[in-house]
């Protein structure tokens, strides 16, 4: 595999990472989110480049609409937790209640 | 030649407003003279029906048209037949005396004038609605009467009642009106005319429509069960207003209407069915309702509604001819019972409840004399004019292949008519006095004795007068048992007998507690109470609920958003089993993709 590629998968594996392990914020969970969508994107549109596959030059751009509405909806729910509690500490979600 | 003179006698009738308009003088002898012009029509039309008895030939008269819209031709027409001939002399002669007796029964009133036109109005619009050929004549006369018995109801209209009862009247007319107008409809749908000869003519057969639509208006303008109540309210109006309105013309005009259609109703044993069970059902109800009444004008309304439902069941088992010919004769007896009544009140200075009446058998004996004729007259006695007419429907009914139930409660109901009529007779004239002894008892005004004495002898000889009279149209039951003749008389002298035993039995024992039967029938069983209160409320509120809470407040904030996030925070509190330890979740899926990743050589 080539390098460009290996450099991608790497820079997705490590987003990946970032967003299981992280420590107290929940915005870096969010952060290493919008990373791994990075990622993809670079990686789709390259692909859809190289190999000069027109029709699917639609993809990046809708994948890119669908995580703007996912980062939309992460970002509601860290102000929903922010307004309970003040900063988004992670060991604060642990009453459940709604 | 009579077609011409018929027209005369409707023409005169309009002169006295004609002149009103003009000249707008409002001396003292204009009720005079609307009722001279009433009893000068009275003696024109009687040549008229006199030819019309002696040749039998009907006759149309076609005078002026009015609009053509495509196909369907308006035009002013007058059907003089028998229903009609028969009719107009017999209206024109009670308005009369009822014109002569508000000479003396509205004589303070200071605007007597008016009262005179609005009854004369109501006579035209009646004789329009009789002698209609098309039905958007009869329409004419239909709403016409409607009208001019809200104005008159309403007469005293400084009393709240009275424009409640008016207003009542109007609504549950109005309810008629619908069905008037559906089979308008269907008629100029499916036979393309108004006209009566065109539709009997062609014979349309599925009529259940608009036969249904005319039975719905006859139960409005006539007071059958379901839009009765208007009627007892209505008696807030002047008793010649009762007298002449809701006894003999205007609410025979339903009946008259099914009367005019009974080519098509003698084809349709459906509707025949329903009219029959309506009207026993009415003629029941009422009568049980009128057991208790304690006003004296409120009773004689029941007993109207009873009658009434009487002739709509003479009507269900396809006997036209008789309903018409109790029209005529009742018309006579119930005229005269209110004028009698009014005579009464008057004397008593406006005192309407019997039981505080009594005694007035010595004191007023000519009104005694016609009460108790007329009473008898409704009850059937044999060979009064009642008898003509009632006597002949119960036979009929007795031997005619119908509804048994009906039967049934057309007899109860006719027994129930003895009860109350002794009832009235019991309370108002005989025992002590319960008034107050000052009030002046007068009974001697010529207006009053003339008016009551022709009504008297029309109540004795009309029916025995106009039977004789008339030709033969159907062909009446000559054969039945004995004990079925009887039948009429029988459940009648049951019902004096009975009535008078009560009556004296009861009469010094205090009132106990009332029975909820005594209940049911003082309060017109319920039905008022229960209908004027809750549909209005329900109408209302479901209409202001869907108009201003239903788009805004359900379609665009309950339906969707606030139910999907109710259901979602109830089943989540419902089934969820975790504590929270997000990061613990969160390596699991790191630890369970890089055991995926290295045992399955995922991307070899």
């Amino acid at each position: 595999m080539s390098l460009v590629h290996i450099n991608i998968f790497l820079a997705f594996t490590v987003s990946l990472v970032g967003l299981l392990m992280y420590r107290s914020h929940l915005m870096s969970s969010l952060l290493c989110l919008e990373g791994m969508m990075l990622s993809l994107f670079v990686m789709a549109t390259m692909t859809v480049l190289n190999t000069h596959f027109t029709l699917a030059s639609m993809m990046p751009i809708i994948l890119l609409v669908f995580a703007a509405c996912e980062a939309a909806l992460g970002l509601s729910l860290l102000v929903m937790v922010s307004n309970t509690y003040g900063v988004d500490h992670v060991q604060n979600l642990n009453l459940l209640q709604c | 030649m009579f077609s011409s003179l018929m027209l005369v006698s409707l023409l005169v009738l309009t002169l006295p407003i004609m002149s009103s308009i003009f000249n707008t003088h409002k001396n003292s002898t204009f009720p005079h003279h609307v009722k001279n012009t009433i009893s000068y029509a009275f003696i024109t039309s009687l040549i008229p029906t006199m030819m019309f008895i002696h040749s039998g030939q009907e006759t149309i008269i076609s005078n002026w048209h009015w609009m053509t819209m495509q196909t369907l031709k308006l035009s002013l027409s007058f059907k003089l037949d028998y229903f009609s001939m028969i009719f107009v002399p017999v209206a024109l002669f009670v308005t009369w005396s009822i014109m002569e007796f508000s000479l003396w029964y509205m004589h303070s009133d200071p605007y007597i004038t008016r009262f005179f036109k609005y009854l004369l109005t109501f006579l035209i619009t009646m004789m329009i609605l009789v002698t209609a050929n098309n039905l958007f004549q009869l329409f004419i006369g239909w709403e016409g009467v409607g009208i001019m018995s809200f104005l008159l109801i309403g007469w005293w209209y400084g009393r709240t009642d009275a424009n409640t009862a008016a207003l009542q009247a109007i609504l549950y007319n109005r309810i008629g009106d619908i069905g008037f107008i559906m089979a308008m409809a269907w008629f100029l749908f499916n036979t393309n005319t108004w006209d009566l000869q065109q539709i009997f003519m062609l014979d349309p057969n599925l009529t259940n429509l608009p036969l249904l639509g005319l039975l719905l208006a006859a139960t409005g303008k006539s007071a059958q069960f379901g839009l009765h109540p208007w009627l007892p309210s209505a008696m807030e109006g002047p008793t010649p207003v009762s007298a002449l309105l809701h006894s003999s013309t205007m609410v025979v005009a339903g009946v008259f209407l099914l009367i005019r259609f009974h080519p098509l109703m003698e084809n349709n044993k459906t509707i025949q069915s329903l009219t029959l069970c309506l009207g026993a059902i009415t003629t029941l109800f009422t009568a049980i309702c009128a057991l208790t009444q304690n006003d004296i004008k409120k009773i004689i309304a029941f007993s109207t509604s009873s009658q009434l439902g009487l002739m709509i069941v003479t009507i269900g088992i396809n006997q036209p001819y008789l309903a018409f010919l109790h029209i005529c004769t009742h018309a006579f007896f119930k005229a005269m019972l209110f004028m009698c009544s009014g005579s009464i009140i008057h004397s008593l200075n406006d005192e309407q409840d019997i039981r505080k009446m009594g005694g007035l058998f010595n004191a007023m004996p000519f009104t005694t004399t016609s009460l108790i004729i007329g009473s008898l007259a409704l009850t059937g006695m044999p060979f009064l004019t009642g008898f003509y007419s009632k006597d002949l429907i119960i036979e009929t009914a007795n031997t005619s292949y119908t509804n048994a139930w009906a039967l049934l409660m057309t007899l109860i109901a006719t027994s129930l008519t003895a009860v109350y009529s002794t009832r009235i007779i019991f309370f108002a004239l005989l025992g002590q006095p319960r008034f107050l002894p000052l009030t002046l008892i007068n009974e001697n005004n010529p207006f009053l004795i003339n008016s009551i004495k022709r009504l008297l002898i029309g109540s004795i000889f009309a029916g025995f007068f106009i039977s004789n009279n008339i030709y033969p149209t159907t062909v009446p039951e000559m054969t039945m048992p004995t004990y079925m003749k009887l039948t009429a008389l029988a459940v009648t002298i049951l019902g004096f007998t009975l009535a008078l035993e009560l009556s004296l039995m009861t009469h010094n024992l205090k009132l106990e507690h009332s029975t909820s039967v005594f209940k049911f029938s003082n309060l017109l069983g319920y039905y008022p109470t229960i209908m004027h209160r809750l549909p209005p409320l329900a109408n209302l509120s479901m209409s202001q609920k869907s108009a201003s809470l239903l788009l805004d407040s359900i379609w665009l904030e309950n339906i969707l958003p606030k139910s999907i996030s109710q259901f979602q925070m109830k089943t989540s509190i419902l089934i969820s089993t975790q504590k929270g330890q997000i990061k613990l979740y969160f390596l699991s899926f790191l630890i369970t993709l890089t055991l995926s990743m290295l045992l399955f050589n995922l991307h070899e």
